[in-house]
């Protein structure tokens, strides 16, 4: 048979060129559909990726003009030796640690109790929801004023009531400290519990059925079987909430300004404050690489125990 | 009382304790805002009280009104989401379905993007904003909230356009339409849901957004979020008005949040099933 029985005689093309022309027809609309995108990504993101690196070798103090000029990594040997930004590290992961494992735990252990319910889920499905959509800079200015102001702030009121006395909520530093943490745990735990349930809810019913028949008891079911099953919503949840708390921002913003003194500056508010109330936009710089560092690491370690088992 | 019976009351108890922590501040701040300054500081708090439309007349149309305000957290945020979408559709759109060399990569730079702190962006924008004159505008403050809302965006549209069976577009291709004919008359019919989702998170998204705009905003443009500090200082707090301007801010992203009650799950989560996620 010669080659050309084969060829298209409308087109004068082979079948094998034929495939080859769609495909490339196929990448040249990609790219035509992808390019828009990808160019605003570009400059939204990596560009001013690169210029922060670069802002970061620079001494850039908006109040000291005359000062600012190229100086290398001094910035960041000066943040080596920086007691703020060592301490404010730790409070990010304290803040971190104990904001994930809170939401986790009480998620986890209310999707159980409610998954169990013949009758309210749909309250809770509800309920759940309005916290979550809510601007973290709103629930700040709720919790600041209307729960943890002195005396009449219900969380207040409540402690008076219990005989603890009136407490300085966000004057205190460890009452501060745990004053953000309690309020984004509040904010976000209905996250944990709505992907938990939703979860839950779609695990296979038969094998709880054999343990049944086997007769496993709750404990054994929920270590054996329940624990296991939902690892990766667990662990999903565990990466997408420790992303956030590193870069929580507005809800501490808005209590305490990172206050008293420096008791609940993470990271991200001392790059944040570093660069916008001392104006020294060079060092703020090298903390938010820092702070990137960090994100990367600390992702790269969980997505390292997610590949685990 | 039988060991079962008492199980179950405990487990009602504890439940409605947390149902009643997470609804109460919300339900305060309601309340609060239909009290005069008097009530709201009353000791101890009041639960009945003649209520007032007095805090709302005066943040709306009083000398501090916040409608302005208001009308820019609505312009920032229509803006991004039309924007927003307009790029993300079809980008998703070929990342679902298209086949082009790269595409993995393009899919894990889409994620990647999201790694980024947020104060790591506004640093440098700060800095080139200010240069070229756009500290305060709408244009400067709506570019920056791409960053986060086109990867969001592309990747919850992602999931959607690919549960369209490829036998439509193969139809739609053998009756002779073009790829562009194809993408826009019968797939994005198709993805209509999705999309409706996608605009209700990036507008959330958008009205929420606190570091940005605190940073960004100025007398011109300023949204809710932030104007909300005009009712806050250290010489003294207008709590009734405080309280209803926070009613404000929340309303429209509550419906919002109540209208796509089913999709919740699916768009706080969205990406982090490949990868990252954020906020």
């Amino acid at each position: 048979m010669d080659a050309a029985a084969g060829t298209d005689p409308a087109t004068g093309i082979a079948p094998s060129d034929f495939s080859r022309v769609l495909a490339q027809r196929e990448r040249r609309f990609a790219a035509a559909l992808l390019a828009p995108a990808f160019a605003a990504l570009l400059v939204t993101t990596t560009f001013p990726l690169i210029f922060l690196v670069w802002t970061s070798t620079f001494r850039m103090d908006l109040a000291m003009p005359f000062t600012n000029g190229f100086v290398g990594f001094e910035n960041y040997r000066i943040l080596l030796t920086d007691q703020r930004f060592w301490s404010s590290l730790v409070t990010s992961l304290v803040y971190t640690g104990s904001t994930v494992a809170l939401q986790v735990a009480i998620g986890l252990a209310l999707a159980l109790l409610v998954m169990d319910m013949k009758r309210g889920q749909g309250w809770f499905r509800l309920i759940a929801i309005l916290p979550v959509v809510l601007s973290p800079a709103v629930v700040g200015m709720i919790w600041r004023t209307f729960m943890l102001a002195p005396d009449f702030g219900i969380v207040d009121f409540l402690a008076i009531n219990a005989g603890l006395g009136s407490k300085n909520w966000l004057g205190d530093p460890l009452l501060a400290l745990i004053s953000v943490i309690v309020i984004h745990t509040w904010q976000w735990t209905p996250f944990a519990f709505m992907v938990l349930l939703a979860s839950l809810a779609s695990l296979p019913e038969d094998i709880y059925e054999a343990a049944r028949l086997d007769r496993a008891s709750a404990w054994q079911r929920f270590r054996r079987i329940t624990l296991p099953l939902l690892r990766p919503a667990i662990v999903m949840v565990v990466i997408m909430r420790t992303m956030v708390a590193l870069t929580a921002f507005a809800a501490i913003f808005t209590v305490t300004s990172g206050g008293p003194g420096t008791a609940t500056e993470i990271l991200n508010l001392y790059a944040y404050r570093k660069s916008f109330t001392e104006l020294s936009i060079g060092y703020g710089a090298a903390l938010a690489v820092a702070l990137l560092v960090v994100t990367i690491l600390i992702s790269a370690i969980l997505f390292a125990l997610r590949r685990a088992k | 009382m039988s060991a079962k019976r008492i199980r179950i009351i405990a487990l009602v108890t504890v439940s409605s304790l947390f149902l009643l922590a997470w609804a109460f501040p919300i339900f305060w701040s309601v309340l609060n805002s239909f009290k005069t300054d008097k009530d709201v500081l009353a000791y101890p708090p009041k639960l009945i009280f003649s209520p007032t439309l007095d805090a709302y007349r005066d943040v709306l149309f009083g000398s501090s009104s916040i409608l302005p305000n208001l009308m820019s957290s609505i312009v920032i945020s229509v803006g991004t989401t039309i924007i927003t979408m307009v790029l993300a559709v079809p980008a998703a759109y070929a990342l679902a379905r298209l086949r082009f060399p790269g595409k993995k990569f393009a899919g894990f730079y889409v994620l990647a993007t999201q790694m980024l702190p947020p104060v790591g962006i506004i640093i440098p924008y700060f800095l080139v904003l200010r240069n070229i004159g756009w500290i305060d505008t709408y244009q400067g403050i709506i570019l920056i909230y791409l960053s986060f809302s086109l990867p969001f965006a592309i990747w919850l549209l992602v999931s959607y356009f690919e549960d369209i069976p490829f036998e439509m577009e193969e139809a739609a291709y053998l009756d002779g339409a073009s790829r562009w004919r194809t993408l826009w008359r019968i797939i994005i019919p198709q993805v209509q849901g999705g999309i409706s989702v996608t605009v209700v998170f990036v507008f959330l998204n958008a009205w929420n957004e606190f570091l940005f705009a605190v940073v960004l905003s100025g007398n011109t443009v300023r949204p809710v979020t932030v104007a909300m500090f005009n009712f806050i200082s250290v010489e003294q707090t207008l709590w009734a008005k405080l309280a209803a301007v926070s009613v404000l801010a929340m309303l429209p992203v509550v419906v919002l949040g109540v209208i796509a009650q089913k999709h919740i799950v699916k768009g706080l989560t969205v990406g982090a099933v490949k990868g990252g996620g954020r906020r």
